[in-house]
């Protein structure tokens, strides 16, 4: 064994250049895998923080549904609960420094500041509050603040400062003495580190409301979450109310994140997919060309499974120095990935987390698919049989469609893993970035079908090889012998060229998917916008604006301006009924909803309507009593024109009246808004202002008008974004994560370059002989150098365009799959995809270099001599 | 002595039937002065070649002959300009070899020059017609049509290969493929065929088969060849002989151009000489 185990190592040895190349390919694919692995650990480690930061020692959180949000009763009545040994209230609104607003008051809007009212006494309690300087809030504390350490440093505020919070109109600015500071950004994940505490009472003074939007409860000794919950659904039958717990929030959080994370599992197999064609192609070629060496070692005794262990026993240490190699690169990859991607949401991303987990995980998974990719050219060698291989020496074209029958078992090997790696809740988001990725709400299927496709399309290559090395050469046809001659060497081996070209194929279908689904991420972004506002301009205001405001006719003054229409969003609690064996069951959901002008959007003339008559509908929402239905929630749970959809507003439902389904409806984070007219929205589910002006100017007026609006809005503290800036900001930070998805697909096409190379090399040393004859017929070293370079150019291309076609095809099902029914015209990103294939075109030759070097520098004599 | 109708003798090359007493009428086409080849071998030097000197007439059939390792495929290789000699020079129709640049050699090659080796050396992808035709095809010309095409017709059907110009290598026996690689050396008109063991990886009759084509081709077209055999019935179909042994001429048999190309005096001569 020991001395079967030494052959390994000289065989390994014997060729640096191939043994280096394929490690740093395994490298490469582990590193990705790594890196995808790390950064998810550090997500779920963020997201537990971020959970645990906001929900505190809290067993169980009351959140308001209404703008109002709870009301006294229903604070006393959570107090007053028998399972309940704290219960701390406290009311969350955002507001601007008054003095930052006056000096800003033409200028951008200054970024705001959220203020938490809360009990002194109870909150810490439930909620860790670190001081750095000052002192705690405490009971019967007036007009005195807390204010993060964040906001300091932004402020430049001390201990003892005042800082100067705008309230409501009545309640004017109000000063708050500084008695502490706390320590980092607060508790409050999606402030930005912009917190100030300040007591209940002041803040329920400075925002003129008598109100709360959450009580944190803290359950009695010896009473469950569920009992509690079970006490508050009893208790709590006048105002809606939603309740979550920390397991909750974390896995809604970890939702939100789940199908970015997939993406990158996605991409990191298919780089490793990559990898194992390097693997197998190395090691195919290792084998043919120890043909020879294998049959002595048969002839002298050495038996098959012998044979094969020396096989292994490479893998397995290119398998090991590549992954080794990889999870260290992958530190650095996952450091990257994550600076890169900075915050998802109200997460924000640190250093990567590396467990022992993850290490062993990657470890396992490189070192495991390079051993599933050496099992076929292993077990090829042992079949060799003594007497062929010394009578015919070395063999390079053999075993086709064993080859292709391997990647197969490959194919399964990563799939495997990638189950078992695959992160919880992944492909339950309705929308965003991963959804697209990998396909919306079809958690790991819509990946594993992608990855399947790629896998099609591989197999088919050595099937269509012929054609497309013709039409490859077509470019090439001016040196019509060096062309003639590589295409030639190209087809000698099919399935090995199938192999090198299959491997650029998946890396660059992912680049051109990607890709092309994030151009279709953008278009849809834009177009769901301008479908559903109406108007081109909003003004968005951090604090409801009362719909009798006197704003909003100031606005509308503006010279040029159309129409000022007010949009407020809020949640309602939909009762739904779900059919369960024959019984019909009800529960209450909560329910994105947009308080809307129907007159507006009937002269504006956007909304699309596929049910129910438009002006009628419209009409119905302003005078009351009428929903208009998104076509999505309509499909979903079963909803059609003339239905009455209940919800949960007090005592006694309110219904409303089905009176049109819309194609699309404002988008609201994860669903689309049901639209509601204001008469409702103000009476019966608690609204109590808008929360943005859609603007419309006056045809040809907009250039014109807009700096004087924008001045006005400005001054009332409303914040304006023209629409197309809007998506044009989803979409650039859509992009980001696109590009970085992007970056590591090219990382595949790079291990692709690595696998040329060494399939380039092994081509040039079989064809020895061929290019001595070549070059004493009269070639010269320059055609011998042209004539590998242009095997490469042809590869390349080939593999470069039906990467982009099988890109285009994997990008269109995203689409299908993510476009949400817009009806868009599938327009890929051509010039992405132009430099996509460019690239792929590029590495190919590149990758010939240093072979074609060889190539042109053999000698005449030592070919002519070569077995 | 009439030359082959089917392909006309190479540029500048007169058919043998005028050359007479080749070896008094005619100029050199070939020479070699003093040459010496040394290689590294591990942490030794290796003399393959001591100081070879030799004259090869237009036209005339020159056998290299000794046994493994004395040096004569060295020599071919430095006479046709497929490696530099240490020292010394190689002259092949007016130019030093042996002091053109890798791009004038391989011109040289490719215009003057036509190789036979032992291994055949077909392209394994390429046909019949396109082997045959890769020198034109290297030079840049269409080898499909005009007097390339006409050309590798001839010269195909010189060598009996007729209708199997679709066949690849792997479809042709091993007398087939050397007769392919003749043809790819004649092809091109060379100043110069030079064969390294032609029948060295034939049998007895394809081998013969093989000396016959070739010495047809010197005798019908004028065709000069040199041929390197460890073979006296090889070389027996030479005009001359030069016997090489451990990197020198030994000795020069002159044989004179016969018809039954007999190996019975060379065989003679050889013993007399001890070797």
């Amino acid at each position: 064994m020991r001395r079967i185990s030494s052959l390994a190592w000289r065989s390994l040895g014997a060729r640096k250049m191939r043994s280096i190349l394929t490690s740093a390919g395994i490298a490469l694919g582990v590193a990705v895998l790594f890196a995808s692995l790390a950064a998810g650990a550090t997500m779920d480690a963020a997201v537990d923080k971020a959970a645990a930061d906001e929900m505190g020692h809290a067993d169980l959180r009351i959140g308001a549904l209404e703008e109002s949000g709870l009301s006294r009763e229903t604070v006393a009545i959570i107090d007053g609960l028998a399972g309940a040994s704290i219960a701390a209230p406290a009311l969350e609104r955002k507001t601007y420094l008054s003095a930052s607003l006056n000096q800003t008051a033409t200028a951008k809007l200054p970024p705001p500041v959220t203020v938490l009212g809360i009990d002194p006494v109870l909150e810490p309690q439930l909620h860790d509050m670190p001081l750095v300087s000052g002192q705690p809030l405490r009971a019967g504390d007036v007009q005195s603040a807390l204010v993060t350490q964040t906001l300091a440093n932004e402020e430049g505020y001390a201990l003892g400062d005042s800082v100067t919070l705008n309230g409501t109109v009545a309640a004017g600015p109000q000063p708050f003495k500084i008695v502490g500071i706390l320590a980092g950004d607060g508790s409050v994940p999606d402030a930005g580190g912009r917190l100030v505490f300040m007591p209940l009472a002041s803040a329920q003074a400075l925002f003129g409301t008598t109100g709360v939007t959450r009580v944190d409860l803290g359950a009695a000794p010896g009473v469950s979450v569920d009992e509690l919950t079970g006490q508050l659904d009893v208790s709590i039958t006048t105002q809606p109310f939603l309740l979550s717990r920390t397991a909750d929030l974390a896995a809604s959080l970890r939702t939100e994140m789940a199908d970015f994370r997939s993406a990158l599992l996605l991409v990191a197999a298919v780089v490793l997919f990559a990898g194992a064609f390097l693997i197998f192609n190395t090691l195919s070629m290792t084998v043919a060309e120890r043909t020879r060496d294998v049959g002595l070692l048969r002839a002298a005794g050495t038996t098959r499974s012998q044979v094969m262990r020396l096989v292994l026993l490479q893998a397995f240490a290119l398998g090991v120095a590549g992954s080794v190699a990889g999870v260290l690169a992958g530190i650095g990859l996952a450091a990257l990935t994550l600076s890169w991607v900075g915050s998802s949401g109200p997460i924000t991303l640190a250093a990567p987390a590396i467990s022992g987990g993850s290490v062993a995980m990657a470890l396992v998974i490189g070192i495991v698919l390079t051993l599933a990719a050496s099992l076929e050219p292993a077990w090829r060698a042992g079949r060799i049989p003594p007497v062929e291989a010394l009578r015919r020496g070395p063999q390079g074209a053999a075993a086709g469609a064993a080859r292709l029958r391997w990647l197969v078992v490959v194919f399964g090997v990563l799939a495997l893993a990638a189950l078992a790696v695959w992160p919880t809740g992944a492909g339950g988001a309705a929308s965003g970035v991963g959804s697209v990725a990998t396909g919306s709400g079809s958690g790991a299927w819509g990946p594993l079908a992608i990855y399947g496709l790629l896998l099609v399309a591989v197999l088919l290559v050595p099937r269509l090889l012929g054609p497309l090395l013709r039409a490859g050469g077509l470019p090439f046809r001016i040196f019509r012998n060096e062309e003639r001659l590589a295409r030639s060497s190209l087809a000698r081996d099919r399935s090995r060229t199938a192999l090198t070209v299959g491997a650029l194929v998946v890396g660059l279908a992912m680049v051109v998917a990607l890709g092309t689904a994030a151009q279709d991420v953008r278009k849809v972004g834009a177009t769901w916008l301008t479908e559903t506002i109406p108007g081109s301009e909003l003004l968005t205001s951090i604090r409801p604006l009362s719909t009798t405001d006197p704003i909003q006719g100031q606005l509308a003054e503006t010279p040029g301006v159309k129409s000022v229409s007010p949009i407020g969003l809020f949640g309602v609690p939909y009762v739904s009924s779900t059919q369960n064996g024959g019984r019909s069951e009800k529960s209450v959901l909560r329910q994105e909803a947009a308080a809307v002008v129907g007159h507006d959007y009937l002269v504006d003339g956007r909304l699309d309507f596929v049910s129910g008559d438009r002006t009628a509908a419209l009409g119905a929402l302003d005078s009351g009593g009428a929903v208009i239905v998104p076509k999505s929630l309509a499909d979903s749970a079963g909803i059609h024109v003339g239905d009455t959809m209940q919800f949960a507003t007090g005592p006694t439902l309110t219904q409303l009246n089905v009176v049109g389904i819309v194609a699309h409806s404002i988008p609201t984070g994860a669903q689309e808004a049901i639209l509601i007219g204001w008469p409702d929205a103000l009476a019966s589910f608690g609204v109590t202002g808008a929360d943005f002006y859609a603007i419309r100017y006056d045809p040809g007026q907009e250039a014109t008008a807009r700096p004087a609006l924008d001045s006005a809005a400005t001054s009332y503290a409303l914040e304006p974004n023209q629409l197309d800036k809007v998506s044009g900001t989803v979409g650039d930070a859509l992009d980001r994560i696109f590009r970085l998805l992007d970056a590591l697909s090219l990382i595949a096409v790079l291990v692709a370059g690595l696998g040329m190379v060494n399939t380039f090399s092994m081509s040039v040393m079989e064809r020895v002989r061929e290019i001595g004859v070549l070059r004493a017929t009269g070639m010269t070293s320059r055609q011998v150098w042209g004539m590998v370079v242009i095997e490469a150019g042809v590869l390349g291309l080939v593999g470069a365009v039906v990467g982009a076609v099988v890109g285009l095809v994997v990008g269109a099902l995203l689409v299908a799959w993510s476009s949400a029914g817009f009806g868009l015209v599938f327009d890929p990103p051509w010039i992405s995809i132009g430099l996509a294939v460019l690239f792929g075109f590029l590495i190919s030759v590149a990758a010939s270099i240093y072979p074609a070097g060889l190539a042109s520098r053999t000698s005449i004599v030592r070919a002519l001599q070569h077995e | 002595m009439t030359s082959d109708p089917r392909l006309s003798p190479p540029a500048g090359v007169q058919p043998a039937g005028l050359f007479g007493d080749s070896a008094s009428s005619n100029g050199t086409i070939l020479e070699a002065r003093n040459l010496t080849k040394r290689y590294r071998l591990g942490s030794r030097d290796v003399d393959a070649l001591r100081g070879v000197s030799l004259r090869v007439r237009r036209g005339e059939f020159v056998a290299l002959m000794g046994p493994s390792g004395s040096g004569k495929s060295t020599l071919l290789q430095l006479l046709g300009g497929l490696d530099r000699p240490t020292s010394g020079e190689v002259v092949l129709d007016g130019e030093v070899v042996s002091h053109l640049s890798d791009a004038q050699a391989t011109r040289l090659r490719r215009e003057k020059t036509g190789f036979v080796f032992q291994f055949f050396n077909l392209i394994p992808l390429l046909d019949v017609y396109e082997n045959v035709a890769l020198p034109f095809t290297i030079a840049g010309v269409d080898p499909r049509h005009g007097d390339a095409a006409t050309r590798i017709r001839e010269v195909i059907e010189l060598v009996d290969l007729a209708g199997r110009e679709r066949n690849r290598p792997d479809q042709l026996s091993a007398g087939e493929q050397q007769r392919v690689a003749l043809a790819r050396a004649l092809v091109g008109r060379p100043a110069i065929l030079l064969a390294d063991e032609p029948t060295g990886n034939l049998d007895y009759a394809t081998g013969g088969e093989i000396l016959d084509e070739l010495w047809h081709s010197c005798d019908q077209l004028g065709q000069t060849i040199v041929l390197v055999t460890h073979e006296a019935r090889a070389a027996a179909h030479a005009d001359r002989v030069l016997v090489v042994g451990d990197g020198r001429i030994r000795d020069e048999i002159e044989l004179g151009r016969r018809s039954n190309r007999d190996a019975g005096p060379l065989i003679a001569r050889l013993a007399q000489l001890g070797l």
